[in-house]
């Protein structure tokens, strides 16, 4: 990367680099650069050199980073969500939010001291409800990125200043204001913001000729266009798990990958509570294994393309075998349900599945989602409303902006335009569509051949090395600007900090062509906010800041009539093709992932680093391939093979996964970047040239070994298990991840739980007491989905470092909490459950005896605590650890720290050495500064003779249950009846792992409860 | 010092130490030592490559009472390891490890027993050197050229000057009568 | 002097491995008086040049010796990581050495130590060889401990030292009490060894010819003169010396054998490991003093002293330690199935046909199999096919311990963090270089150290009896009583 050199840019007269230039030009730096950079390269230090990359934060940034490093002019508020008063030193929460494709979720970021250093959900956004998922929470890691484009940058010139491109930019976009803006393009990702809307009202007036586009690889318009289907008009569909017994998801991924993903899994739990009233049943139909079917109490694994016809065989034996009476509106659909009758997958559906949405009205839920066809959407919405679900448990929304064409055909328009040479100016804000936009369309070549084309980027990445400007974009905590949510409510985005390398926001850059600046993003959002007045209700703007969102900005719910018009022939006509791929290929899937989605994040060490829920792959993608479809292909775990779809092929290794459905394979996008940055440029495989024409849900491919394998780093089962251990864990895994049968545990929850032996170890000698408190945990294995949010969360909140693919592989990953996955029943039909495992704090803490130096020992209440200073490291604690849960630091993970990296450090953690061992603390740090401030209170209280205000319960927030969407984790103390933890600890449900061993976890973990229902045996 | 030097080879005149006999056997050294010791000799010793047997007996040597020394050595190791165990543990720095108590005899007893042997075996070798008054690294029988081979295979009986019994000429007799081939005069 | 004790009844005149229990068979052969043992050891010690072997062996230790330190170094600035460690297997190759090498010195104590007590005299020609080789094996041992830590540089912390944290070791943990077996046993084996070499160093002293050996000699020999006055106490305490290293022997293993039983991790957690590891101990100890003591015999000529039958005896020690060994291992999955105990049952189940199986199958094959060999007089009686079953033990044994450790690390409780463990090219290197280290210091010994114990030897020549003439060995008994009542 030329332009991340800074001695190219010497000579230029701004203050802001000069300081860098005298850095870059000093001896020191040059001998760093000679002396370090080899050293990397060591390949004896192979294991740790991924790491030792990232670790790499060019001397060049420390003091660019530092220089920008001063207070927001603006005026920003934070968040009082404590009633003590600010203390100077004290963290302070800016409400905020992070918007993903389209939709934000509200945000609470802690800043100390002016930095930003760790993410928290908003509880007071309906979206977020105070939970959020990995992404929100790794996003604070790009905002320290080294990687991320330093400044603007010329193709041929290289380097340039934000100066250089106005001075180009007013006279290019005058002159084209004069043509109306012909030959003018502008492809923007998508993005729900008033604002943006608003300067895109404001541009397309300016320039009424110019072409706007909206381009997203991984886009909903599916939805969208079945919703026109079915009501004419896009509309977005709501629905509330909550209230739902049935729900039956086809193809829906709504606990993950979906713009409402943390309200949804939020809801889905508490409509799954055991001891409430109602309990819902999850039926998910499925190709690839996902987190939602993997908490499925049903899974049925089909090929996609079969899935339309499923659904259509559900609403048939709906209407002809369970008497469900098609509305009138929908008598075009007739025909089609008598055809499906004699449709192969008519016998496929479960008669349990039928008789569980039958007669329900109101009580079911139907998701479709957005890899499934326009038609199998508007036959969702048909099914909903046959089972009188519209209005109770599904509801729907107007889509904004109702015309625009889909991303698929946007970008296919553009293309088009480019390679007729109809675009001579193309702005590109955001996105990234020389790596994700369709393969055949060939954009980077087309790309190239635009005279002029402006990118607006985080980083120099695939489109901006072939585009004429790069302007670096601000970091959304770096910004100014609103989002809606899913709900259309607007959230407010303000800034933690100034942006490190003067990156701009894309209302920056559109006032700027707009030749508005230096009218910035700061006053365009107030605009907005003020709709229309000239100044906003100061007090109103001051509420919306501090809470982040903008009361009474949601959609009206909208009342849309259904019909079939257009789309039932459509169907009819489905249901002749095939439902399977033919003899000697297979349905490839394409998915988004669980740590990239769609490359966005592939420089974001922690999400690289964060194993993915089902397969537990780190730093790499894979095909995933079910047991039987690997014998029938003869490939084995890590063999590579070539995927070869029309000609075009991909190598890429094998993961052997039980649950993917006979004749498909799955893969996730995102990876392969070419360059990324030193994190994610090179990790994984890129399987977007696979992804060509309209059909971007799947493509029928062919599998062939290339006898090479692969090295897959994965942070469980590291290595190819051999029988004898696979049949021990499938043993295990019963006993130590407990479930109960729904019926069971309503009949007698005393006696639900299986292979609980009351084991009443004899005491030698008197146990300690612990008079005061006695932190304890509690892990609702019924509300764990494992999304994996908790492991970020405790890396961001702890400083835990980043290890890489190599050391990850050697089994050295340092997260403090892990998220366990084991497969229960047939493999082609498996169960899945997830067990986030953390330090268990036992009161006869194994690890405690044997360490020769007392570096691990209990303090008064109990908590197992680990002495840094005083560890030397023999790892004999974790060999006596029967959780595994200690972790220990084999190389010096935070040599060459620059001064921007060490900025995201949480200044209540220590920052561990080489050759210590470190482990969960239960965030000690937070439960100091929660009794600090309770005995705070209580000397201003009483005049302080008061024995001081105790600590509330669930006022400590550990950062995992923090992250939580489900709030699967509680914490508190065990002293304490009335704690939510205590009771917990005491639910008929609750067991503690090993407990047989009298170590006496701290931790409780409460026994998943599975609604089979039917036939149990007939589980899937 | 340790060279040995012939007598003649000193001009001065120096005290006489003592009279050194040279045997060829143990058994004749043995005997050697029975006569001499039944004459009432208290200053004299033998000397021989190895440990001959029965020859304390020979020469009335009393028992050593040595090993009092080293049990006195275990039983402070022993009693420093418990104590040591319990101050640091229990008294000085008590912590919380393993819900165990703070001093339990059990965990104790590997490093009490350990200690015990240390200080036993330390005292048992110092005490050898003290009892022996070694190391000396000089003694007038070292300037006897033919001693040299005491260490080889030569056994030797000498008696000091210091004996109230000794006579120079009387004991060299009686020493060439016991058997010895070369008698030599030491001087201090 | 005449020839004393060739009454084998064998023709060949170095067989004195006749198991006829009417005639004792001596213990020294050849013309041996007390001149000829001292010419023929100390000569050893004083020759200007040794044989090339010699020169080739010590070239090639001291290089090893060499590439341990710079493992060692690269380990000290780089990190523990540079070795295959993880989580779950914390432990590999540095504990699995220590405890071989531990182990190894184990034979040294109980020849000089235990033997000494049953009043086994045969022992006095490998006794001085054997003790040496315990040191050495016990320097080698200590290494490892010390270099595993995280923090080497704050290694004495495992003392009990006042520091300014005012904190103190943690006593419950048996690495602690390693820190003090070990330790303790270093100590006790050099004092041990070197009282045992004091009149041996006096004789070197005396046969002197050059000053700097006369005085470097005699300075260790402190003035010894022979005197027995002198011999009375020196006797108590080499009594008293062996009475405290016999059961520290014993118990030095035992806590090593701590380090896992005291432990909670399944296949660890057995009670049978402080009888089963001393076991073991002798067992590789010995096979290391015969892999010793063969080619030593053989290169310096010492078949007079180190005599078949002393290598016959130490065979039959091996072969009965070795079946010790076999019931142990025997045993061991008995309780596994017996205890009932889900997670100990699968420990022994995947020892034996898990990944790791090749490994256990090594160490039963050169543990339990190869010993049986020595059932064979023929076997038992030539020295270097004995030799190379004793190479087969020390590999078995050091695979022992990697089956303990990795085996059990590797799988203990919770299936999700199993992992699987495979060194680097540093931890090989690092366990050739120890190797290295041993022989190195070894190869010094034999140079400038009388390696059989002069004084012990001539004391059990036929002549070396008080009460008897030499040439009258029958009446050596009523000699005694004779004498007495004189």
């Amino acid at each position: 990367m030329s332009s991340l050199d800074p001695t190219t840019d010497s000579g230029r007269p701004r203050s802001f680099w000069r300081s860098l230039d005298e850095r870059a030009d000093t001896p020191e730096f040059r001998q760093f650069v000679e002396r370090e950079f080899p050293a990397w390269a060591d390949e004896m230090l192979e294991p740790a050199s991924r790491r030792r990359f990232l670790q790499l934060m060019g001397a060049s940034m420390a003091l660019a980073g530092m220089t920008a490093c001063r207070w927001p002019a603006e005026p920003i508020v934070p968040f009082a969500h404590r009633p003590a008063g600010f203390v100077p030193g004290e963290p302070l929460h800016y409400a905020t939010a992070l918007e993903l494709a389209g939709a934000a979720v509200g945000l609470l970021v802690t800043s100390y001291d002016g930095r930003p250093i760790k993410v928290e959900g908003n509880p007071d956004h309906a979206y977020g409800l105070g939970g959020t998922l990995a992404w929100h929470q790794a996003a604070l890691l790009d905002l320290y990125d080294p990687d991320r484009s330093q400044h603007v940058a010329q193709r041929e010139a290289g380097p340039a200043s934000w100066d250089d491109f106005v001075a180009f930019a007013r006279p290019h976009f005058d002159a084209l204001r004069a043509v109306r803006g012909s030959r003018l393009a502008v492809l923007a990702d998508a993005s729900s913001s008033p604002s943006r809307a608003d300067m895109r009202a404001r541009f397309t007036a300016a320039f009424p000729d110019a072409r706007w586009y909206e381009y997203e690889p991984l886009s909903r318009d599916n939805a969208r266009e079945g919703a026109r289907l079915a009501f004419g008009r896009p509309q977005r569909t709501h629905v509330a798990l909550d209230r739902a017994e049935t729900i039956l998801s086809l193809d829906e991924d709504f606990l993950l990958h979906h713009p409402a993903a943390v309200r949804y899994a939020r809801d889905f739990v508490l409509g799954r509570d055991p001891d409430g009233a109602t309990f819902s049943r999850l039926w998910v139909v499925e190709t690839s294994p996902s987190l939602t079917g993997s908490v499925a109490d049903r899974r049925i694994a089909i090929p996609n393309r079969a899935i339309q016809a499923f659904a259509t065989c559900v609403l048939a034996k709906l209407v002809h075998e369970a008497g469900a009476d098609l509305p009138a509106a929908l008598d075009g659909l007739g025909p089609v349900l008598d055809a499906a009758r004699r449709h192969p997958m008519y016998g496929r559906v479960d008669a349990d599945l039928v008789l569980d949405l039958a007669g329900k009205a109101g009580r079911t839920v139907v998701l479709a989602g957005p890899r499934l066809p326009a038609e199998t959407h508007a036959l969702v919405h048909a099914l909903n409303a046959t089972l009188g679900n519209v209005g109770r448990t599904v509801t729907y929304t107007a889509e904004p902006d109702p015309d625009r064409p889909s991303h698929a055909q946007a970008i296919r328009d553009l293309a088009r335009d480019m390679g007729r040479n109809f675009v001579d100016t193309l702005v590109l804000v955001g996105g990234n569509p020389v790596y994700d936009a369709p393969a055949d369309l060939g954009f980077g070549d087309l790309l190239a051949r635009v005279k002029t084309s402006i990118r607006l980027g985080a980083y120099e990445d695939e489109t901006s090395r072939v585009c004429t400007w790069h302007v670096p974009r601000a970091h959304i905590f770096e910004s100014w600007g609103d989002a809606r949510d899913f709900g259309g409510t607007v959230c407010l985005i303000q800034p933690l900090i100034e942006p490190l390398h003067g990156g701009r926001t894309d209302l920056d850059l559109l006032a700027q062509l707009l030749g508005e600046a230096p009218f910035a993003a700061y006053e365009i959002v107030r605009r907005t906010f003020a709709r229309g007045a000239a100044e906003p209700d100061p007090r109103a703007w001051h509420e919306a800041l501090r809470v982040g969102v903008v009361a009474g900005t949601a959609w009206p719910e909208a009342g849309p009539t259904i019909g079939t018009a257009g789309w039932s022939k459509r169907l009819r006509a489905a249901l002749d093709a095939p439902a399977y791929p033919e003899p000697g290929s297979y349905e490839l899937v394409f998915g988004p992932d669980a740590s990239v989605i769609d490359g966005r994040f592939a420089n974001n060490g922690w999400l690289q680093e964060l194993a993915d829920p089902l397969t537990k792959l780190t730093w790499d993608n894979a095909v995933i391939v079910a047991p039987a479809t690997a014998a029938e292909m003869g490939v084995r775990h890590g063999d590579v093979v070539r995927v070869t779809r029309s000609g075009t092929s991909v190598e890429l290794p094998v993961f052997v996964l039980p649950g993917q459905a006979p004749r498909t394979v799955g893969a996730t996008l995102g990876y392969g970047r070419t360059r990324a940055g030193r994190v994610g440029s090179g990790a994984g495989f890129d399987v977007y040239p696979l992804r060509v024409g309209d059909d971007t849900a799947w493509a029928d491919v062919r599998v062939e070994p290339t006898g090479r394998t692969y090295r897959l780093a994965t942070t469980q089962d590291h290595f190819a298990i051999d029988t004898l251990g696979a049949q021990e864990r499938a043993e295990r895994a019963v006993t130590l991840v407990r479930e109960v049968e729904l019926e069971a545990w309503r009949h007698d929850p005393q006696h639900a739980m299986p292979g609980e032996h009351a084991v009443a170890p004899v005491e030698l000698w008197k146990p300690h007491e612990y008079p005061d408190e006695r932190w304890g945990m509690a892990i609702d294995l019924n509300a764990c989905t494992g999304c994996g949010a908790c492991v970020v969360a405790c890396q961001a909140e702890n400083n835990i470092p980043i290890v890489g693919k190599a050391e990850v592989a050697r089994g050295r990953e340092m997260h403090w909490i892990r998220i366990d996955r084991y497969f229960a029943g047939a493999p082609d039909a498996p169960e899945i459950v997830h067990q986030p495992v953390t330090c268990h704090h036992c009161e006869n803490a194994p690890c405690e005896q044997v360490c020769p130096v007392g570096a691990t020992v209990h303090d008064a209440e109990g908590l197992n605590v680990m002495v840094y200073n005083r560890c030397i490291g023999t790892r004999y604690c974790n060999n006596n650890c029967p959780y595994k849960v200690r972790r220990f630091n084999w190389f010096n993970n935070q040599k060459h720290q620059s001064d921007l990296e060490v900025m995201i450090y949480n200044p209540d953690v220590t920052v561990r050495s080489r050759g210590v061992m470190e482990k969960c603390t239960f965030c000690l740090q937070r439960i100091q500064s929660v009794r600090i401030q309770a005995r705070n209170e209580q000397v201003r209280g009483e005049n302080g003779r008061a024995a001081g205000r105790l600590i509330r319960d669930g006022e400590i927030v550990p950062a995992c249950a923090q992250a939580c969407p489900t709030r699967a984790i509680d914490f508190g103390d065990l002293n304490d009846p009335e704690s939510r933890v205590h009771r917990k600890h005491a639910s008929p449900r609750a067991y503690r792992m090993l407990a047989e061993f009298n170590v006496r976890p701290r931790t409780a973990y409460l026994a998943r409860v599975r609604n089979r229902g039917g036939h149990p045996e007939g589980a899937a | 010092m340790m060279d040995p030097s012939p007598v003649a080879a000193s001009t001065e005149r120096r005290a006489l130490w003592g009279v050194l006999a040279e045997f060829d056997t143990p058994a004749a050294l043995a005997r050697a030592a029975r006569e001499v010791r039944d004459l009432g000799y208290t200053r004299w010793d033998c000397y021989s490559p190895f440990p001959v047997h029965g020859l304390d007996r020979a020469m009335g040597l009393a028992d050593t009472r040595l090993p009092w020394v080293v049990l006195g050595a275990g039983i402070t190791g022993a009693a420093a390891a418990i104590g040591m165990q319990g101050w640091m543990n229990a008294v000085d720095y008590p912590l919380i490890i393993s819900g165990k108590p703070m001093f339990s005899l059990p965990a104790s007893i590997p490093i009490a027993f350990e200690m015990t042997v240390l200080f036993s075996a330390i005292a048992a070798f110092l005490a050898m050197f003290a009892f022996n008054r070694l190391p000396q690294l000089y003694h007038p029988t070292f300037q006897s050229e033919r001693f040299r081979r005491v260490t080889n295979d030569r056994f030797f009986l000498a008696v000091e000057a210091a004996d109230p019994r000794f006579d120079a000429q009387g004991t060299e007799t009686l020493l060439r009568r016991l058997g010895s081939a070369h008698v030599e005069w030491l001087e201090d | 002097m005449s020839v004393v004790g060739t009454t084998a009844p064998s023709a060949d005149p170095w067989d004195n491995t006749s198991d006829d229990p009417t005639r004792r068979a001596p213990l020294v052969l050849g013309a041996a008086d007390y001149a000829s043992v001292t010419e023929k050891v100390a000569e050893l010690a004083e020759r200007r040049r040794p044989p090339r072997a010699w020169y080739i062996a010590f070239g090639v230790s001291l290089a090893l010796t060499g590439l341990l330190g710079a493992m060692i170094l690269y380990l000290f600035t780089t990190g523990v990581g540079v070795w295959g460690l993880n989580s779950p297997v914390g432990w590999a190759f540095d504990i699995i050495n220590f405890v071989f090498w531990v182990g190894i010195g184990h034979a040294g104590t109980l020849i000089s130590a235990i033997l000494f007590l049953f009043r086994q005299s045969w022992r006095t020609g490998i006794n001085r060889f054997a003790e040496a080789m315990t040191i050495f094996a016990v320097i080698c041992a200590g290494l490892f401990p010390a270099i595993h830590v995280g923090r080497v540089w704050l290694i004495y912390w495992v003392f009990p030292l006042p520091n300014q944290m005012q904190v103190w070791p943690n006593f419950r943990s048996p690495l602690l009490w390693d820190v003090f077996a070990v330790s303790t046993y270093f100590t006790v084996s050099l004092l041990f060894w070197y009282m045992g070499m004091i009149p041996d160093l006096a004789t070197l002293r005396d046969r002197a010819t050059s000053r700097v050996r006369q005085r470097v000699y005699g300075l260790f020999a402190m003035g010894w003169r022979g005197s027995n006055r002198h011999w009375q106490n020196y006797e108590r305490v080499y009594l008293i010396l062996a009475a405290l290293a016999t059961p520290l022997v014993l118990s030095v293993h035992s806590v090593v054998s701590f380090d896992f039983a005291v432990s909670m991790v399944p296949g660890w957690h057995t009670t049978i490991f402080p009888p089963y590891f001393v076991a073991g101990a002798i067992f590789c100890g010995f096979a290391m003093v015969l892999l010793l003591a063969v080619p030593a015999r053989q290169w310096f000529g010492l078949e007079a002293l180190i005599t078949l039958r002393h290598l016959e005896n130490m065979n039959k020690i091996m072969l009965a330690t070795g079946m010790i060994i076999g019931y142990a291992y025997f045993i061991e999955f008995f309780i596994a199935w017996y205890g009932g105990n889900v997670y100990e049952h699968f420990a022994f189940v995947n020892r034996a046909l898990g990944p790791y199986a090749w490994s256990y199958w090594i160490m039963v094959t050169c543990n339990v199999i190869a010993p049986q060999l020595f059932w064979s007089k023929r076997i038992r009686t030539s020295p270097w096919v004995a030799w190379g079953i004793c190479v087969f033990i020390n590999v078995g044994m050091w695979f022992e311990r990697f089956v303990i450790i990795v085996t059990s690390l590797s799988r203990d409780y919770l299936p999700g963090s199993w992992g699987a463990y495979k060194p680097t090219w540093v931890e090989l290197c690092t366990l050739l270089g120890s190797f290295g280290l041993f022989f190195t210091l070894f190869l010094l010994f034999v140079r400038f150290v009388p390696m059989v114990a002069m004084a012990e030897v001539k004391a059990v020549l036929p002549q070396a009896d008080a009460h008897a003439s030499p040439n009258e060995p029958e009446r050596r008994a009523t000699g005694t009583l004779a004498v007495e009542k004189a």
